[in-house]
């Protein structure tokens, strides 16, 4: 089995502490960075992204293998900062105003990350100002909103119309999701994508990256 | 005339009712401030009702409710005694970190009326749990109510309405310690056997509480469950492992208040149930509550065709069309009648009613709902 495979299949299975001690030992092996990146991590969150939309596995699973990767990544971040490797996209992600719950956003900032996207998380309760600034700072290119609430939804459109007002709304994909949030409200305050489930968010995500 | 009482205990016994009852269950207090500022309730009512108090009971008369499911009685189900809550940290925005009962640590902004953001919990290890849990999970007579009140509800007037037990919650008071992400991470991080312990040590001590409820003479027409571990695709966790964790409990309870001639038993948890009915189904429990069909699209039809009569249902009114107008209240009217006539069913909006909703249009649904006989 390939050092890299080896990555993929601790990850799938939650145990941090040996994705660190195998993407270490890749290192000191002389695989790159890069391919580590893309056939360890990235494969492995990429396996339990489907398994998670195929109700093989379940929020639990999701969690410990998003925070696996993030035990390789830490090892890895520097060596693709100074090796000039850039991620796939990036991502501004927060809650909107007025609501604190952040289960639903933090679930798919993982999955998106595990597409090797640079996800910005801006928190919970955040303005529509605050998101068209980080926007404008980071130059990202997908904008993803949460709301738990029917009363807090409709700060989705908020976020939508600041970026009308600010005019780079064009220079972004809006994807929403949360309970409350549907297609039908998507196509109605102008979302450019609606997903069920934070799977489905980060393969959407990558979807555009890969200008599919 | 039936009783309201007699109403839903027939109602879910599939036999003919002279109408409906008016089922709710409750508002979101923002929502009673919303009113209280219209001027159809005093701001007292909206300040001070909850869930079968006084109040409550007035506001029921003024929308036209005959009762609310959820107003039930038990023992103290909890960690006794609870965490002291507590602020651990005031950050620069204003945001409080405070521990809860729970020794969940959460996150509270000035301002912000929302359930609030989890961050951080106090059950991490095995000697959390045996220091910090463990005492708290013990059962003692402390934890019912007081002879005085035990005596009122034995031989009292009590409220025209079916009179539920509480029977507590296997796992959904456990996930509300830990948080999804302490659940998620205890699940892996320790020792296998440490979940389980912990599920059994809770499960056992509500099991006392419930078997003393009943050993009071108070008498009870059903039982009822939180659990809260589902969200808009399904179950928070594996329904294998909810499953092995927790269905000897619910056969358990569930078995001790058949026992004592309750055969309604119902659970209420929001999101899409579906995986993990046949656990309760298969377990003792009965009734669906709260169907939210409105916002994740939770069906009882489904439920029914799969389960056949055995599954009951309370709930269900997509609690939405408050918000809209008087042809989607109709049209609700049409599908609970629809559902009512299936038998095994009780109409009720599908969780609390939420800030925008029409006053008016509450007083018309249960003016409307009552017309209805079966």
């Amino acid at each position: 089995m390939s050092i890299c495979l080896e990555i993929s299949e601790k990850l799938q299975k939650g145990r941090s502490k040996d994705v660190s001690a195998l993407v270490t030992q890749a290192l000191e092996e002389g695989v790159s960075p890069q391919t580590i990146l893309s056939e360890g991590l990235i494969a492995g969150m990429s396996i339990v992204g489907e398994k998670f939309q195929r109700n093989e596995v379940f929020v639990p699973e999701v969690l410990v293998a998003a925070r696996a990767m993030n035990a390789g990544l830490a090892i890895l971040r520097p060596l693709m900062a100074s090796a000039g490797i850039k991620p796939l996209g990036k991502a501004v992600i927060c809650t909107v105003a007025g609501d604190m719950h952040d289960i639903g956003k933090n679930l798919v900032k993982m999955m998106i990350e595990g597409q090797g996207i640079e996800c910005i998380d801006l928190g919970v309760d955040v303005t529509p100002e605050a998101v068209v600034a980080a926007v404008i700072e980071h130059g990202a290119q997908i904008v993803c909103l949460s709301a738990l609430l029917t009363t807090t939804m409709s700060g989705q459109k908020d976020v939508v119309d600041a970026l009308v007002a600010a005019g780079i709304r064009d220079q972004v994909k809006v994807m929403v999701g949360g309970a409350p949030v549907n297609q039908q409200y998507a196509d109605e305050i102008g979302a450019d994508c609606y997903t069920l489930d934070a799977a489905s968010a980060a393969q959407a995500a990558k979807a555009f990256f890969e200008g599919n | 005339m039936m009783t309201n009482r007699e109403r839903a205990l027939r109602l879910l016994h599939y036999q003919p009712v002279d109408r409906l009852p008016a089922v709710h269950f409750g508002y979101w207090r923002e929502l009673l401030f919303e009113w209280a500022e219209q001027g159809k309730i005093s701001m007292e009512i909206a300040t001070k009702a909850s869930d079968g108090n006084a109040y409550d009971q007035e506001l029921d008369k003024l929308l036209g409710w005959d009762f609310c499911w959820t107003c039930i009685t038990g023992a103290r189900m909890g960690l006794f005694p609870a965490f002291t809550p507590e602020v651990l940290e005031v950050l620069a925005d204003g945001t409080e970190r405070r521990r809860n009962r729970d020794g969940l640590i959460e996150r509270f902004k000035p301002g912000v009326v929302s359930i609030p953001s989890e961050d951080g919990y106090t059950l991490h290890t095995r000697e959390d749990f045996e220091t910090l849990y463990r005492p708290k999970m013990q059962f003692s007579a402390d934890r019912l109510p007081s002879s005085n009140v035990i005596e009122a509800l034995k031989n009292g007037q009590k409220p025209d309405r079916p009179w539920g037990l509480n029977v507590g919650s296997v796992l959904g008071d456990i996930r509300s310690m830990l948080s999804v992400i302490g659940l998620s991470y205890l699940m892996y991080d320790e020792d296998e056997t440490l979940l389980a312990d912990i599920v059994d040590t809770y499960a056992d001590m509500q099991y006392e509480c419930v078997k003393a409820m009943l050993e009071t003479g108070i008498s009870f027409d059903f039982a009822h469950y939180w659990e809260d571990i589902c969200y808009n695709s399904g179950a928070l966790l594996s329904p294998d492992i909810f499953d092995e964790l927790c269905a000897k409990h619910y056969k358990k309870r569930n078995d001790l208040c058949r026992q004592w001639g309750i055969d309604i038993i119902s659970l209420d948890c929001d999101g899409v149930t579906r995986q993990l009915l046949p656990t309760w189904f298969d377990n003792g429990v009965n009734t669906m509550f709260p169907i939210e069909i409105g916002t994740w699209g939770d069906q009882f039809e489904a439920a029914r065709n799969k389960f056949g009569q055995g599954m009951l249902g309370v709930g269900g009114m997509d609690k939405t069309a408050f918000l809209k107008d008087k042809k989607a209240v109709d049209a609700e009217i049409e599908r609970m009648k629809r559902l009512a006539s299936l038998g095994g069913f009780i109409p009720c909006p599908d969780h609390r009613l939420m800030p925008g909703s029409s006053f008016e249009l509450v007083q018309y649904y249960t003016e409307e709902i009552k017309k209805i006989s079966l």
